[in-house]
Parts: C-alpha cells; structure tokens; sequence
C-alpha cells in the first residue's frame, strides 16, 4: 500500500492543453469554412464564366449596354497601334464579327497579333462597337510547338 | 526483396528523374512559339498540380474510403489517408505559387478569379480544414472516420477542377493532353519532357509519403512506449 503522506492520490484535473489544442482547431476550421463560403461566392458563383466571346457579347449587346465585363477575342494581325498610354487594336470573335478595342495601361509581354486576349472594360455606348478596355490579359492557347528561329522570316525582318 | 529493392531505389530513381527533367527542361527542350523561354515552366507547374490533384489527394480519398469499408478498415489505411493529404497540401500550396508565377508574365496578373484557379484554391483550403479537422478530436477511431468522410466529400471538388476549362470560360488554358478527343497539343521533344516530369513528381510524391509514414509510425510508437513506461512507473510507486 503506497504511503497517502508521500504520494498524493487525490483526484486531479486532466491538463487543459488538449482541451484548449482542441478549440483552437475548432476555430480554423470555422474560419476555413467562412474563407471557402467567401471563395465560392466571390469567385464563382459571380464569374463562373470569367469572359464573354465576342460572339456571346453581341448576342446580348442590348443587355450589356456600357457596363463593364471581360471581352474574348482574338487580335487581327496588322492592327495593333501601341500608344503611351496603352494600345489599341482590332478584336475578332468565332464567325468573323470584329470589335475595336481602346486599352489603357501596357499590354502584357506575351500581347501580340493572332493571340486570344480578354480585355476588362465597357462599349463607349450603348449602341457602339467600339470597346473602352482598362486591362488587357493574354489568354494563351493550349498549344505548346517549337519556335524555330531562322525559319520563317517576315517581311519586316521579325522572326516568328 | 523486391519490395526492399523497389524501396531503396524509389529516392535514388526520383532524384535521377528530377534531375533529368530539369536537363531537358532547361537546356535540351526548345523554347515555343508564343511563349518563349516561358514554356520550361511547363515542366514544372503541371506535374505538380497532378500530383496534388489527382495523385495524392486521390491517395488520401481512396484510402479514406478504404477505411470507412469495413473489410478494409485498418489503422494503415487512416495512417496512409492522414500522410497522402499533408503531403497534398503541400504540393497543392506550390500548385498555386507556381501557376501564379506562370501567370503573371504569360496572362499579365498574378491571379485571375476563374473557375480552375478558384476551385483549386478551394480544394486547398479543404485540405487545411482535414487537417484541422483531425486535430479536433481526440478518439482515433472517431477521427479516422470524420477525417475519411470530409475526404470523401471534397473529393468531388477535383472533377469540377478538372472539367472547369471545358464547362465555363477561363483565363485559364484548356488541357493539352488529357483532352475530350484525345488530341495531344504539345510537340516533339517538349511532350517527352512533359511525360518525364509527371512521372518524376509522382515518384517523388510516393518517396514524400513513405517518409511520412515511418515518421507517423515512429511518433505513434513514441508516444505508446512514453505511455508504456509512465504505466509502469505508476506500478513501481505502487509497490513501494
């Protein structure tokens, strides 16, 4: 029999750190689930679709009237008119209907002719084809070829 | 001893595949058309984010449920669940670091709301809760079974990851080799390099989780020989 003066057998409470380790997973877990409902709310349920094609933009161009969105489209070679302050150039959509875009702020580095763009902006009016563009982003393809330096050279001394 | 020997080579291949990869992807693979020098990140990025979408977080899934399934149920399946979605997380977390820096010179911003970068960030932010999830409760069976479940649950967030690019319209590109029509639109000796890295990262995925698993194995057997011991310390003051 253990001696009750030298071992103190009297009930004692389990150490509160697991308890506290405990609640404080609980509490990530709330704010996880508040960041995933934010996410969710923010970033897909109000641009599940991040751009409109042309195409898609003058089906409903009645509708979109001159609020901003993300207009898709790929830039016609020879139109690009770089300016101080941004660029602007000729879009093209699926079945040929074209749209000129006015951007302000440079262009991405990859930003050239023959390359799908989306361009966050508005039409200058609500009849107007014209499109007032404040970012230009470069959507590349999924197409990964080899340049070949020295192959093919423009006319204009650039190699592609 | 094949299983030893599979073993033994799994760091020493992973290292000699990597170290292939970055040859090829560095100095042997040309530089593409639009991209430019740009494109060796395609021998980085996407590899990464298979492991982290579909190889290990298909690992913790599949082993999760294998738990849940009671002729399968086991404290090694629950051990290989918890290991496969740490290791997830941090190949999930260099997903994002690497498109983002991808990105950025190719798109011209570091991060873009769309569908496939959103729902990737979800499936991250799943993970951290797993993982929060498992330090919440102290019964292990208990645990296992949640940690399982919720696994189950945010494994339906990887075919929306995936057919993202097909079903809405997104900065992001669209699949170069695992397309609906089979078409493969990376050329030459850049798909081999492709193919290469995708096999090195998964391996390397596998040789993280091994090692994670005899870390878990270790700290389990610590923690019941420190239990064992404080047992019979317990015993020795009662016989006295």
């Amino acid at each position: 029999m253990p001696d009750a003066d030298v071992f103190d057998v009297t009930p004692v409470a389990a150490p509160p750190t697991k308890r506290r380790s405990r609640w404080r997973s609980i509490g990530v877990l709330v704010v996880l689930a508040l960041a995933i409902v934010a996410l969710l709310s923010q970033g897909l349920l109000h641009s599940l679709n991040y751009f409109e094609t042309i195409d898609q933009a003058m089906s409903s161009r009645a509708k979109l009237g001159t609020e901003t969105f993300r207009l898709e489209g790929v830039v016609v070679a020879h139109t690009i008119d770089r300016t101080s302050t941004g660029a602007s150039f000729w879009m093209s959509g699926g079945h040929g209907e074209k749209i000129f875009v006015s951007a302000h702020g440079t262009p991405p580095q990859l930003f050239q002719a023959n390359i799908p763009v989306v361009v966050e902006g508005h039409f200058t009016s609500d009849t107007s084809n014209r499109f007032y563009g404040t970012q230009i982003l470069v959507k590349h393809t999924a197409s990964y070829i080899a340049a070949h330096p020295n192959r093919v050279k423009a006319p204009n001394g650039t190699v592609r | 001893m094949i299983k030893q020997l599979s073993q033994r080579l799994l760091g020493p291949v992973t290292l000699v595949l990597l170290a292939l990869t970055l040859w090829l992807g560095l100095w042997v693979t040309p530089p593409d058309k639009v991209q430019g020098n740009l494109v060796r990140l395609l021998y980085v990025h996407p590899a990464i984010a298979w492991v982290a979408l579909y190889v290990s977080f298909g690992t913790a899934a599949i082993a999760g449920a294998l738990y849940l399934w009671k002729r399968t149920r086991s404290e090694l399946m629950d051990r290989i669940a918890y290991c496969a979605m740490e290791v997830s997380t941090v190949f999930i977390i260099l997903t994002l670091i690497t498109g983002s820096i991808w990105g950025r010179p190719t798109w011209g911003v570091w991060w873009a709301w769309d569908a496939r970068l959103t729902s990737t960030a979800i499936l991250g932010l799943f993970e951290l809760a797993y993982l929060a999830l498992r330090r919440a409760n102290d019964d292990s069976d208990l645990r296992a079974r949640r940690s399982a479940v919720f696994a189950i649950i945010a494994a339906i967030n990887v075919p929306i990851i995936h057919f993202s690019v097909d079903w809405w319209n997104t900065l992001h590109q669209g699949a170069s080799v695992f397309t609906e029509d089979g078409k493969i639109t990376v050329h030459g000796s850049m798909l081999v390099t492709l193919f290469i890295s995708l096999f090195a990262f998964t391996l390397l995925f596998f040789w993280l989780l091994r090692a994670r698993y005899r870390l878990e194995v270790l700290r389990d057997e610590k923690y019941q020989s420190s239990l064992d011991e404080a047992l019979a310390q317990r015993r020795r003051e009662g016989v006295h």
